[in-house]
């Protein structure tokens, strides 16, 4: 090929596509807390994400 | 064993106004122009008969002088006649220069130069076969097929040096182009008498680099004619390539779509309702997640009818203590007006957690509704290792970008081309103006 790169993008591309299925990547992403609390199976209610104070959106036409 | 004597130039004085003239193209030579007072001489007589004198508007230096030798496809040349030469289209004089180049043992051939584009010209042999493609004229010749580019009327204009056929400024010559890059096929026919070309698009600095010529070409105008396409070779090279890797791509889809696990690691049923009054978020049992990192597909299938629950989600790893919390609205109406039935929303809820170790892991759930609602009945399901489409749509899409921006570049650079051409392509035309 006369211009390598277009090769070198489509490895790239077809690499970066086979790590993020292989991990498990998503375009969502979720909140990763560390050292939650042991007492969290004990007392579920004592757990806060958050993002639990955001406004909830209330459907309906 | 004897070597032929190098080719000496005949010096002469010009009838007119007694200027040297310089004739190197020996018996070749029919016609010769003073450079100091344009008088066109007539070579074969000994006394330099002025054939025609023309007063040139302007004084045109050839870009390369004349007495320039250089070498081309390894045989030198040198540059013996100029000539500018003008059609007119439109109302618009187009000039190009032509150089004459001449080798006593080789011949002549020309360079010919249009806003620094230029040809290497030689003369055909063989007669091309003149057909027409659809409605369009083409011609065969040495196994290629040219396409008619245009058709014109040209006078020469200006001349300069000498030539082996007794030019005259204001001769006119019906000349038709044709061709298929970098290459074009060029007829002019004066009454009954028809020649063909054959001319070759080389790079400007080529021409300097054969004459040695000081300074640099002047820089390319436009698309010219045979100009080679800068993306057209690469194009189909780089489809080739994109269709490769899509195929790749679809390949490695099935391949993680057949061997990903997709194992159901957890489900559970649960009933909330806010009116009960008790504590709503709960955790389940703990549950192992196996093998490599990989995502986490949560599912909440829900009874939801013109209501609405929030599900507050907490994945924790009972090992490292570390959290995946988000939260998820499912919300599901529907009814109908004046416009019909409608719905809103839906059931079911589909989220994905990305890149989580294996281990042991338990729930903590957390549903929300409005006060006043009666409650709601749902099901939570975990899948592990699910494939997913999106990376692989991302990935087709960025493949596709430079083919089809190399496309487009290419599509434009014919459209110029073609745009100076007999055939020029269709422009849609803006606001008609109708409307007014």
């Amino acid at each position: 090929m006369r211009h390598p790169f277009y090769l070198v993008y489509c490895l790239a591309l077809l690499g970066a596509t086979t790590l993020a299925e292989y991990r498990g990547w998503s375009l969502t992403s979720v909140n990763e807390m560390k050292d939650v609390p042991k007492s969290v199976r004990d007392n579920p209610g004592a757990y806060r994400a958050h993002y639990m104070f955001y406004p909830r959106h209330i459907g309906g036409k | 064993m004897s070597t032929a004597p190098p080719p000496q130039v005949k010096s002469l004085s010009c009838p007119n106004c007694g200027a040297p003239v310089v004739i190197r193209g020996f018996a070749t030579t029919l016609s010769v122009v003073c450079g100091n007072c344009h008088s066109i001489l007539d070579a074969k007589d000994p006394n330099l008969a002025v054939l025609q004198q023309f007063q040139a508007a302007e004084r045109i230096q050839p870009l390369i002088p004349l007495g320039t030798r250089g070498k081309i496809r390894g045989d030198p040349y040198e540059a013996i006649g100029f000539q500018v030469r003008t059609i007119t289209a439109d109302g618009v004089d187009y000039s190009w220069a032509e150089y004459l180049l001449f080798n006593p043992y080789k011949g002549f051939r020309y360079l010919t130069e249009y806003h620094g584009h230029w040809n290497d010209v030689t003369m055909l042999r063989t007669l091309p076969e003149v057909g027409t493609s659809g409605s369009r004229p083409v011609a065969k010749a040495l196994g290629q097929t040219y396409r008619h580019f245009q058709t014109a009327d040209a006078r020469t204009t200006f001349v300069l040096g000498e030539f082996p056929w007794q030019v005259r400024v204001g001769e006119t010559v019906r000349v038709m182009d044709f061709v298929a890059p970098p290459r074009m096929l060029s007829s002019e026919t004066t009454g009954s008498e028809t020649t063909w070309s054959l001319g070759e698009y080389i790079d400007g600095r080529q021409v300097w680099q054969m004459f040695q010529l000081p300074g640099s070409p002047p820089r390319p105008v436009g698309v010219y004619e045979n100009q080679p396409s800068p993306f057209g070779a690469n194009l189909k090279e780089v489809w080739m390539v994109c269709l490769f890797f899509l195929a790749a791509l679809l390949a490695l889809l099935l391949f993680f779509n057949v061997f990903a696990s997709k194992d159901r690691v957890f489900s559970g049923s649960y009933f909330f309702s806010p009116r009960a009054g008790q504590e709503a978020s709960f955790v389940t049992d703990v549950f192992e997640l196996k093998g490599r990192t990989s995502n986490v597909e949560f599912s909440t299938r829900t009874d939801l009818n013109n209501n609405w629950a929030y599900f507050n989600y907490a994945l924790i790893n009972t090992d490292t203590n570390q959290a995946f919390d988000f939260g998820r609205e499912v919300s599901y109406y529907f009814g109908s007006d004046s416009d019909g039935s409608w719905t809103e929303g839906g059931q079911n809820d589909t989220a994905m957690v990305p890149s989580v170790p294996s281990g042991h892991y338990y729930l903590r759930v957390e549903p929300e509704m409005d006060a006043n609602a009666a409650g709601v009945t749902y099901s939570i399901s975990l899948r592990r290792d699910v494939p997913t489409w999106s990376y692989f749509l991302i990935a087709a899409l960025l493949l596709l970008v430079p083919p089809i921006f190399l496309t487009f570049r290419s599509t434009g650079f014919e459209q110029a081309r073609w745009r100076e051409s007999d055939y020029p392509p269709a422009v849609s035309s803006g606001s008609s103006g109708d409307d007014d």
